[in-house]
C-alpha cells in the first residue's frame, strides 16, 4: 500500500515541478553529479580562454590563473590568420553540402518516388558503398586527385565530399520521400505536373526538414576532416580549418598564448550554426542510429 | 483502356498498374524511366569517379609493389603475408586498435549510459532540456580543438596534468605522456576525460524515454527498487540502442587514425601506431603505396566482417 503512494507522488511530483518550474527539488545529486559532468567536460575550453590572453612571460610565471593585464590583441592577432581559413572551409563546406543535396535529393526520389528497371540493383550497388571504409580509398583517391591535376585546389575536396557524402544524405532522404503519400504524386500527375516538377514543387517543399538534417550532418563531417585536406593542400592560403589549426598550432605551439586564442576563434562558426539549427542538430546526430 | 485484357480483377488500383507496367516490353519501360535515369545519373557519375574507381583499384593495387612514377610489379598475396608474418608494427598496430576499440565502446557505453539516465530520472522538465543541450554542445566544438588542447594538457613542461600531480603531492607520477612509449597509447585512449558522448546520450536518452511510463509504474507499485528499475526494466529495454553504439563505435574505431594523427604520428617508437596510421605512413612518408593499399584492403575486410556479424546480431535478436 505505501509503495502505491510512493507511485503517485512522485507523480505528483514530476507534474508539480514542472508547473512551477522547480529546479533543484528532489534532484539535487543528480544535478551535481551531472554538472561534474559538464565542467570536466569544459574544463579544457575554460584553461584554453585562461591561457588565452596571456603573453609569454606571464604564462611562465603563473600558466592557469587569470593575470592582469589581459591581453586581448591575442585574439587580434590569432583573428587574422584563422580568418583565411574559416573562409576556405566556409567555401569547400558549402560548395560540397549544396551539391550533396542536390545530387541526393534528385537521386532519392528517382529511387523513392519513381519506377523504372534496375531500381532495386541500382539502390544496393550505392548502399553498398557505406561499407566501403574512407581508409581504403584513400590512397587511390589521392592518386586520381592527382592525375586531375586537382592538388592545391579546392576541388580536390569539394568533388570527392560530394561522391562520399551523398550516399548517406540519400539513403535518408529517400527513406523519407517513401514514407510521403503516394497520392500526392499521383494527383500532381493527373494535373499534368512532369517528374520534375513532383520533385521540385512537392518533395523538396515537403522535406525541409530532412534536408536541414542530411546538410547538417554532411557539414560536420567536412569541417572536422583533418588527413585529406593535408595530403591535398600544401597552399597555407587554401587551407581549411581543420587542418589550418593543426599547421598553426605546430607553427606557434611554444607561444600559447595566440594558439588557445586561435583554436577558441576557431570554434565560433559551428557554435553559430548550432545555435541557428540546433533543432536539425538533435535531430541530425540521432539520425545516425539509422546508419546500421 | 487496358482494363478489359486483364486476366483477374486486381485488389488495388496500384495493382493493376503494376501488372499494366509488368507487360509491357523492357525497352519500353527503360524508356519512360528516363526521367528517373538522368535524376540518378549525375550521382553515378560521382560515384564512379570518386568512390568506384579509387575502391576497385585499391583492390587492384594491394596485390603490387608499387611506387607512384615507378612501374609496379605484381606480388600476388605478398603484401599480406608481409604484413601478417613479418611486419611487426603492423601486428603491434592491430594490438593497438583493438585496445583503443575496447575503451571506446567500454568508455562511451558505460558513460553514456550513466548520464542518460541521470537526466531521464531527473523530475523537472527544464533541468532534463538543460542538461541534454549540455551534453551535445561539445559535438559543436571542431573535433580538432579538444586533441590539440589534450596534447597540451600532456606536455611534459607545462602541461596542466603534471602540475596537477605536482600540486597534489605526486612529483613521481609525472610523465612525459605522449613521448613515453610505456604511457603514449594510454594517453591518446584516455584523452577527453570524462568521456562525454553527447551522440550516444542522445540515443540512449530517446530510447529510455520510449519505454511507456505504465511498466515502470507498475514495477514501481510492486515494490521495485531504483536499482531494480534500471537492471530488469530499462536495460533490457534500451539493449537495442546499446548494442548499436557499440557497433558504431567499434566500426570507427578500427578506422579512426585522426586522433592519433593530430596527437603522436604513431609515435614514439610506433607504439601508438594504429593501422590507418601505419597506411598513411607507408604510402606518404615512404612511397610503399602498393603496401599500404594492402593495409586498406585489411581494414575493408574487418569491416565488413564486422557488418555482417552485426546484420546478422540484429536481425536474429529482435524482440
Amino acid at each position: 500500500m505505501s509503495a502505491a503512494v510512493t507511485g503517485t507522488r512522485e507523480q505528483y511530483r514530476r507534474t508539480r515541478s514542472e508547473q512551477v518550474g522547480v529546479f533543484l527539488r528532489g534532484d539535487w545529486w543528480r544535478i551535481v553529479l551531472l554538472g561534474l559532468f559538464l565542467v570536466g567536460g569544459i574544463a579544457p575550453l575554460v584553461m584554453a580562454f585562461l591561457i588565452s590572453l596571456k603573453t609569454i612571460p606571464q604564462f611562465a610565471r603563473q600558466p592557469f590563473a587569470l593575470t592582469f593585464p589581459l591581453h586581448w590583441e591575442n585574439y587580434g592577432f590569432a583573428f587574422e590568420i584563422v580568418l583565411e581559413f574559416i573562409k576556405n572551409s566556409m567555401i569547400i563546406s558549402g560548395v560540397t553540402v549544396v551539391g550533396v543535396l542536390l545530387l541526393a535529393s534528385l537521386s532519392a526520389y528517382a529511387f523513392g518516388i519513381l519506377e523504372f528497371p534496375g531500381r532495386q540493383v541500382l539502390f544496393y550497388l550505392v548502399l553498398s558503398l557505406m561499407m566501403v571504409p574512407s581508409a581504403m580509398t584513400l590512397i587511390p583517391s589521392f592518386v586520381l586527385v592527382k592525375d586531375l591535376g586537382l592538388m592545391n585546389t579546392y576541388w580536390a575536396m569539394i568533388l570527392p565530399w560530394i561522391a562520399s557524402g551523398q550516399v548517406f544524405a540519400m539513403f535518408i532522404l529517400r527513406t523519407f520521400f517513401e514514407s510521403l503519400p503516394k497520392e500526392l504524386f499521383d494527383a500532381a500527375r493527373i494535373d499534368g505536373a512532369s517528374e520534375w516538377q513532383g520533385y521540385w514543387r512537392i518533395a523538396l517543399p515537403l522535406s525541409k526538414s530532412m534536408l536541414g538534417v542530411a546538410a547538417i550532418l554532411n557539414i560536420l563531417g567536412t569541417w572536422n576532416n583533418l588527413i585529406w585536406p593535408y595530403l591535398t593542400v600544401q597552399k597555407q592560403a587554401l587551407l581549411p580549418l581543420t587542418p589550418g589549426l593543426w599547421a598553426y598550432q605546430t607553427e606557434y605551439f611554444t607561444r600559447y598564448g595566440l594558439t588557445m586564442a586561435g583554436l577558441l576563434l576557431g570554434s565560433i562558426p559551428l557554435v553559430i550554426l548550432f545555435v541557428f539549427t540546433s533543432r536539425w542538430f538533435v535531430a541530425g546526430l540521432t539520425s545516425g542510429a539509422i546508419k546500421v | 483502356m487496358a482494363v478489359k485484357e486483364m486476366p483477374a480483377l486486381p485488389n488495388t488500383a496500384s495493382q493493376a498498374v503494376d501488372i499494366q507496367e509488368r507487360r509491357k516490353p523492357l525497352g519500353r519501360r527503360i524508356y519512360e524511366g528516363r526521367v528517373a535515369y538522368t535524376m540518378i545519373a549525375p550521382t553515378f557519375v560521382f560515384l564512379l569517379v570518386f568512390m568506384y574507381y579509387p575502391a576497385l583499384l585499391g583492390l587492384y593495387r594491394s596485390v603490387y609493389k608499387w611506387a607512384p612514377g615507378l612501374s609496379a610489379d605484381f606480388v600476388g598475396l605478398g603484401n599480406f603475408i608481409q604484413l601478417f608474418t613479418k611486419d611487426r608494427v603492423f601486428l603491434n598496430s592491430m594490438d593497438h586498435m583493438l585496445q583503443l576499440a575496447a575503451w571506446y565502446v567500454v568508455s562511451t557505453v558505460g558513460v553514456s549510459l550513466f548520464i542518460a539516465v541521470l537526466i531521464h530520472r531527473l523530475r523537472g522538465g527544464r533541468a532534463q532540456y538543460t542538461f541534454r543541450l549540455g551534453m551535445i554542445l561539445p559535438v559543436v566544438i571542431p573535433a580538432i580543438v579538444p586533441l590539440m588542447l589534450w596534447k597540451f594538457i600532456y606536455d611534459v613542461k607545462v602541461g596542466p596534468l603534471n602540475s596537477i600531480l605536482i600540486w597534489a603531492g605526486l612529483e613521481d607520477w609525472t610523465r612525459a605522456w605522449l613521448s613515453d612509449p610505456n604511457v603514449a597509447l594510454y594517453a591518446v585512449m584516455l584523452r577527453n576525460f570524462p568521456w562525454v558522448d553527447g551522440v550516444a546520450i542522445l540515443i540512449l536518452l530517446a530510447g529510455l524515454q520510449a519505454i511507456p511510463y505504465e511498466i515502470v509504474e507498475s514495477a514501481m507499485i510492486d515494490g521495485a527498487s531504483e536499482m531494480r528499475r534500471f537492471w530488469s526494466i530499462e536495460l533490457p529495454l534500451i539493449a537495442g540502442q546499446i548494442k548499436l553504439i557499440s557497433v558504431l563505435t567499434i566500426m570507427w574505431g578500427v578506422q579512426e587514425f585522426t586522433a592519433v594523427f593530430a596527437m603522436t604520428q604513431g609515435g614514439p617508437i610506433n607504439s601508438t601506431m594504429v593501422p590507418g596510421m601505419w597506411m598513411f605512413f607507408n604510402a606518404f612518408r615512404i612511397n610503399k603505396m602498393g603496401y599500404a593499399s594492402a593495409i586498406g584492403v585489411v581494414l575493408f575486410l574487418l569491416t565488413l566482417v564486422l557488418t555482417l556479424v552485426n546484420m546478422k546480431f540484429i536481425t536474429t535478436e529482435e524482440y
